[in-house]
Order: structure tokens, then C-alpha cells, then sequence
């Protein structure tokens, strides 16, 4: 194999021979059908969420709400819920909240120039609160109707629901980034925002429509991870912050130019979903998880790094 | 690109070496919690893991960090790793309903520790978590004159916290001279520093004597962080009570401090009861009932016997 190909897929190799140490490790629990099962539901709203990521990343813009966002929108659909509302009022009404969310966000940064990482840091912590105020600090896991659940739980033809969804949300986005006029812009808008604006391009337009496409996955995936669960807390989307960011730049790994793709976020999500996984299977202590999780991660960026500078 | 797939090469060696001696002992019994940095929860692991050395079981341990998705996930990777039992700290496995009836279907029995009562586990050993709020409410009302203005640390999300916190409720609707003048909602992991944060924020935003008379902590680790800064400040005529019978909160009672009290929940006990019960589950049998509770005590400068100054 040539260089050239181990840079491109080195990744990729990377992530094959992971999925092949634990199989040798744990063969009757990692590589079972079970397990696969489990891991596309645990890698679900992690996806979507580094999706949003990805979006916002190709702008060259960070959004640190998209957790916030995802608790915000899973809190307002289960207080709907606890007040008798339907699934189709309720969860249109959070996917909703998310948008709005997302596009305060893109006018904070795109018309007002509020540097994104402190608009979103601040949005985010707004909308936190609220997802506090509306669940009273508690656990929500009352009146959840049944066709709420059937969102993120069980199979179709042996597939699990979410892997659906993976492929639903991961193929749009995908899509519209490398085949759409739009997707043509938001790269350029990342690679030279101010060229982009010397070429007439709708800046803010487009910031504005990233963030609010952002706040939507990322509302769309608090709910898929409340229907998961069946219970909602109003940090529960917090968590995903970090692995999503991380996901993209191990992503970043896979790509050719270094940039954010989709794919390689896919990637990014599913070694870090394998390795979480795998190493809990074959019974890693925890401290020893998250050392090795992150020297991974970092050795992975670091050598991309290394080798684009060569 | 070489090194990059070397890195996670060795990773995987790694994890195969660790696995070979994770495997090597008895059965293997997976304890899960979101909740390991509190000190209780903590102590109710390792009290569990020094009962299963004697039944000769591999305990692996996963804390999740208050991440409830991250939770869930684990407890499916122990149910198809292959474990013999899950038992499940400080959560009540409502929380996670679809993961722990995939548990009972794959036949892993699932039991609870400081959890609640549910259909698809087996057991869950516990304290009656509104009869400890009770207990420690009417104690600290007790020691104000049933009249003053109280502050509140509280944590609603965890479901036994919150039946301490109805408890209080009940107490203040009960004696309407005493008043709740703040309350703060304590931040997991890191409770002992946000509380301090908050009490020293309180204290500010309440001057002067008689401002606040007590603090009311759901647990011990808000009631330290709380001590802390009323020391810090320099302020009297506050006191403090919380519950779990934190050894650290002990110590502060003890040392005639502004910490008066604390509801100790038989963490230990509640441990070997799981790990006795579980154990006649594995050999085949069942257990005694579906909800067991250890004994609780309030431990005061009293009960231990200080003389304060």
C-alpha cells in the first residue's frame, strides 16, 4: 500500500483493526449480532449530534449549544406529554424550539459578529435553563405514549430504528454538503470567509441556515435519545458535547484535505462508540478507558497534523 | 499513518491483555452507576466488591459520570457481554426502563442498590429515602425552636433525593414559621465546591444574624461544601444537617463545627444485603422480596457523645 493510500485510509485501517482486536478479545460478545445491534443504537444520537458539528465546522464556526439544545428539546416534549399533549403536536413543537435555537445563534454570529464559541456557549446555558425551569431538576419518565417510543427502540427486517435514522440524517446531510450549490457555499464560506463575501456570496443567510439546521439535529437528537431511554433529565444532552467534537476531528483524520466531511465523522463516531464499547465488554477499568480513549484521539489528530506539515 | 494504526493496534492489545485477566477469576458480575464520585455511592461499591471477593465473582465497574445516555449503553454492553448479574447504584432503573427489561429478557438479573422498586429487576435494597428526610427535617427544625429561615440543597433528578426533598416539603408546609430564604441545586460531579459557591453566595445575599439559621442538605456532600464557606465567612448561629452518615460529615459533628447532624443510611449493609441476596439468585434461588431496606440512624453530637463548647 502507498503512502498516499495509508493517508487517506489510515483511519479507516485504524478502525477495522480496533473492531478486530476486540473481536479476538471478546468474540462471543463483540461480534455478535447483539452487539452490533447495540452499538449502531448507542452510536445513533451521537451522529447526529457530531452532524450538526460537521455543519457548523465547514463554516469554520464552533456551536457548544448542541447538547443544551438536545436536553432543551427532550424536556419540552415530555412536559407536553405530561400535559396530555400528542406526539405529533409535541414533537414538532420541540424539533421547533431547536430550529429557533440554532438561528438566534446564526444571528448572533452572523449579524452581530459575536465570536461563536462564546454566542453558543451563552445561547447554550439560556437554553439550559429553561430545560430546567420546565422539568423542575427532575427526571421526567411519566405519560411517555408508546408511538414516541417506537422512535429509537426496536428493529425493522433485524435493523435497529436508529440505524435508519443514521442513514436518513448522515445521507441528507452528506448529500447536500458535496452534491448542492449550498453545500459549495458553506465550504467556501469556510474556507475564506472573506473571499466568500468578495464573491457576493449570502453570509448571512447561510451562517443563520447552518445554525438553525444545527439546533434542529441537535434537538432531533435529544428526542431520539429521550425515546431511547424513555426518560428525560435536563443535562442529558450535555454529555454529547465533547465525543461530538472529537468524533469530527478524528474525522478530520479520514479526509483528504483535512477538513470536516460526514463521513469522516462517521468514522469518527463509530471509534469512539467501539472503543467505549469494546473495552466495557472486555472489561477495562474505567480510568484506563478514558486514558486510553483520549490518547487515541489525540495521537490520531497529532499525526495528521505531523503528516500534513510534511 | 503507520503510528496512528500502531496506536490503536496497541490499544486493542491492550485491552485483549486486560480482558485475559479480567476473564481468568469467577463469574462475572457487572456494577453500573452515573454516580461514583459521590462518596456514598463509592462506599456502597466497594462494600459490594469486598462481599463479592468471598463468592469469588470478577466485578467490573463502569461509572458513567452523571451521562444517563452513556448509562444506558452500558448496561446493554453488560447484558450481551456475557455478565452473570447487573447491579445497578444510587439510579432508579425507570430511567433506563427499555434496557433493563432487555436485560431480564436475555435472563441477567438485575438488581438495584439505593435505587426503587421495578418490574424487570429483582431486588432493590435501599433506605425508605422519605422517612430519612423526615427524620433529619424534624431534627434540624428541632434544633432552630421550629421557627427561622432555613436554606435548601437539592438534587431532584436522583429519585430518592427527591423524596427527601418532599419530606421537607411537608415539614415546611407543617410549621409555617420557619421560612426557605434560599436554595440551590447542586451540581454532580463536584457537589462539595458548587455548594460552597452557592453558601458563599447565600451568605452574601443573607447578612447579618439570624439571616439564615440552618442549611438543609439532601445529602452530606452539599452540607460540607456549605460548612466550608460559613467558616470561610466567619459566621454564627448556622447549622447543619444532612444525611447519608458521610464519614467526613461524622468528623464535623464531631469536631463541634456548624454540621450538627446526619441521617447515616447503612451503605455497607445495604451492599451485603445485594450481594447475600444475588447470591442465592446465582446459586438458583430467589430473593426474600422484591424490596429490602437497611436500618437507618441519626447520628448528632449526642449520639457520639461530643460536648460542644
Amino acid at each position: 500500500m502507498t503512502r498516499t493510500n495509508l493517508n487517506r485510509f489510515g483511519t479507516l485501517i485504524a478502525f477495522v483493526l480496533l473492531c478486530v482486536g476486540f473481536s479476538i478479545a471478546a468474540p462471543a460478545a463483540f461480534a455478535s449480532p447483539a452487539n452490533v445491534f447495540n452499538l449502531v443504537q448507542q452510536m445513533a444520537t451521537l451522529a447526529i449530534v457530531a452532524t450538526a458539528a460537521t455543519l457548523v465546522m465547514t463554516i469554520s464556526e464552533f456551536d457548544l449549544s448542541v447538547g443544551f439544545s438536545a436536553s432543551l428539546a427532550a424536556v419540552i416534549c415530555f412536559v407536553l406529554f405530561g400535559q396530555g399533549y400528542d406526539v405529533w403536536l409535541a414533537v414538532p413543537a420541540a424539533l421547533l424550539v431547536g430550529i429557533v435555537g440554532g438561528a438566534a445563534n446564526g444571528v448572533l454570529v452572523a449579524r452581530f459578529g459575536i465570536p461563536s464559541f462564546v454566542a453558543t456557549l451563552a445561547l447554550g446555558t439560556i437554553l439550559s435553563g429553561f430545560a430546567f425551569g420546565l422539568s423542575g431538576g427532575q427526571s421526567l419518565f411519566q405519560s411517555v405514549p408508546d408511538g414516541f417510543k417506537s422512535l429509537a427502540r426496536g428493529d425493522v427486517f433485524g435493523i435497529p430504528v436508529l440505524g435508519f435514522w443514521i442513514v436518513a440524517v448522515l445521507g441528507v446531510a452528506a448529500f447536500v454538503l458535496t452534491q448542492t450549490e449550498f453545500g459549495r457555499r458553506l465550504r467556501a464560506i469556510g474556507g475564506n470567509a472573506q473571499a466568500a463575501r468578495l464573491a457576493g456570496l449570502p453570509i448571512v443567510r447561510d451562517v443563520i441556515v447552518t445554525f438553525a439546521v444545527a439546533g434542529g439535529l441537535s434537538a432531533l437528537a435529544g428526542l431520539l435519545l429521550a425515546s431511547r431511554l424513555g426518560s428525560v433529565q435536563h443535562t442529558m444532552g450535555e454529555p454529547l458535547l465533547l465525543p461530538a467534537y472529537a468524533a469530527v476531528f478524528i474525522g478530520t483524520t479520514a479526509s483528504p484535505t483535512g477538513a470536516p466531511t460526514v463521513a469522516g465523522t462517521l468514522l469518527g463516531v463509530a471509534i469512539t462508540g467501539v472503543m467505549v464499547n469494546g473495552m466495557t465488554i472486555v472489561g477495562v477499568e474505567p480510568f484506563v478507558q478514558k486514558i486510553m480513549t483520549g490518547v487515541i484521539i489525540l495521537v490520531a489528530v497529532l499525526l495528521r497534523r505531523v503528516g500534513r506539515a510534511k | 499513518m503507520h503510528k496512528s494504526i500502531a496506536a490503536l493496534g496497541l490499544a486493542s492489545i491492550l485491552a485483549l491483555g486486560v480482558s485475559q485477566g479480567a476473564l481468568a477469576a469467577g463469574e462475572k458480575v457487572s456494577v453500573i452507576t452515573p454516580f461514583l464520585a459521590a462518596i456514598a455511592t463509592g462506599e456502597m461499591i466497594e462494600a459490594f466488591k469486598a462481599k463479592a471477593t468471598e463468592y469469588q465473582w470478577t466485578v467490573d465497574v463502569v461509572d458513567t459520570a452523571g451521562d444517563m445516555a452513556a448509562f444506558a449503553s452500558r448496561v446493554e454492553d453488560a447484558t450481551t457481554s456475557g455478565a452473570k448479574a447487573i447491579v445497578l447504584v444510587s439510579v432508579d432503573p425507570a430511567q433506563i426502563q427499555d434496557q433493563v427489561d432487555k436485560a431480564k429478557a436475555a435472563g441477567v438479573p438485575v438488581v438495584t442498590i439505593d435505587g426503587a422498586k421495578n418490574a424487570s429487576t429483582v431486588l432493590n435494597v435501599t433506605s425508605d429515602n422519605y422517612v430519612l428526610g423526615e427524620t433529619m427535617t424534624k431534627f434540624l427544625f428541632d434544633q432552630i425552636g421550629n421557627k427561622g429561615n432555613i436554606v435548601r440543597f437539592f438534587y431532584s433528578a436522583h429519585p430518592g433525593v427527591h423524596q427527601r426533598e418532599l419530606a421537607l416539603d411537608a415539614a415546611l408546609k407543617a410549621n409555617p414559621e420557619i421560612k426557605q430564604v434560599a436554595d440551590h441545586y447542586v451540581a454532580v460531579p463536584g457537589q462539595v465546591d458548587d455548594s460552597r459557591a452557592a453558601m458563599d453566595a447565600m451568605l452574601l445575599a443573607n447578612p447579618g444574624d439570624g439571616a439564615i439559621n440552618a442549611v438543609w442538605a439532601a445529602w452530606d456532600e452539599p452540607g460540607i461544601g456549605a460548612n466550608l464557606a460559613i467558616e470561610a465567612a466567619g459566621r454564627k448561629g448556622i447549622v447543619i444537617a444532612g444525611i447519608d452518615g458521610n464519614p467526613q460529615a461524622i468528623d464535623l459533628i464531631k469536631a463541634c463545627s456548624a454540621y450538627i447532624g446526619t441521617v447515616r443510611q447503612g451503605f455497607g449493609e445495604m451492599a451485603n444485603i445485594a450481594a447475600g441476596e444475588l447470591n442465592t439468585i446465582l446459586a438458583g434461588g430467589t430473593a426474600k422480596a422484591d424490596e429490602l431496606y437497611a436500618p437507618v440512624e441519626l447520628i448528632t453530637r449526642e449520639s457520639l457523645g461530643v460536648s460542644c463548647p
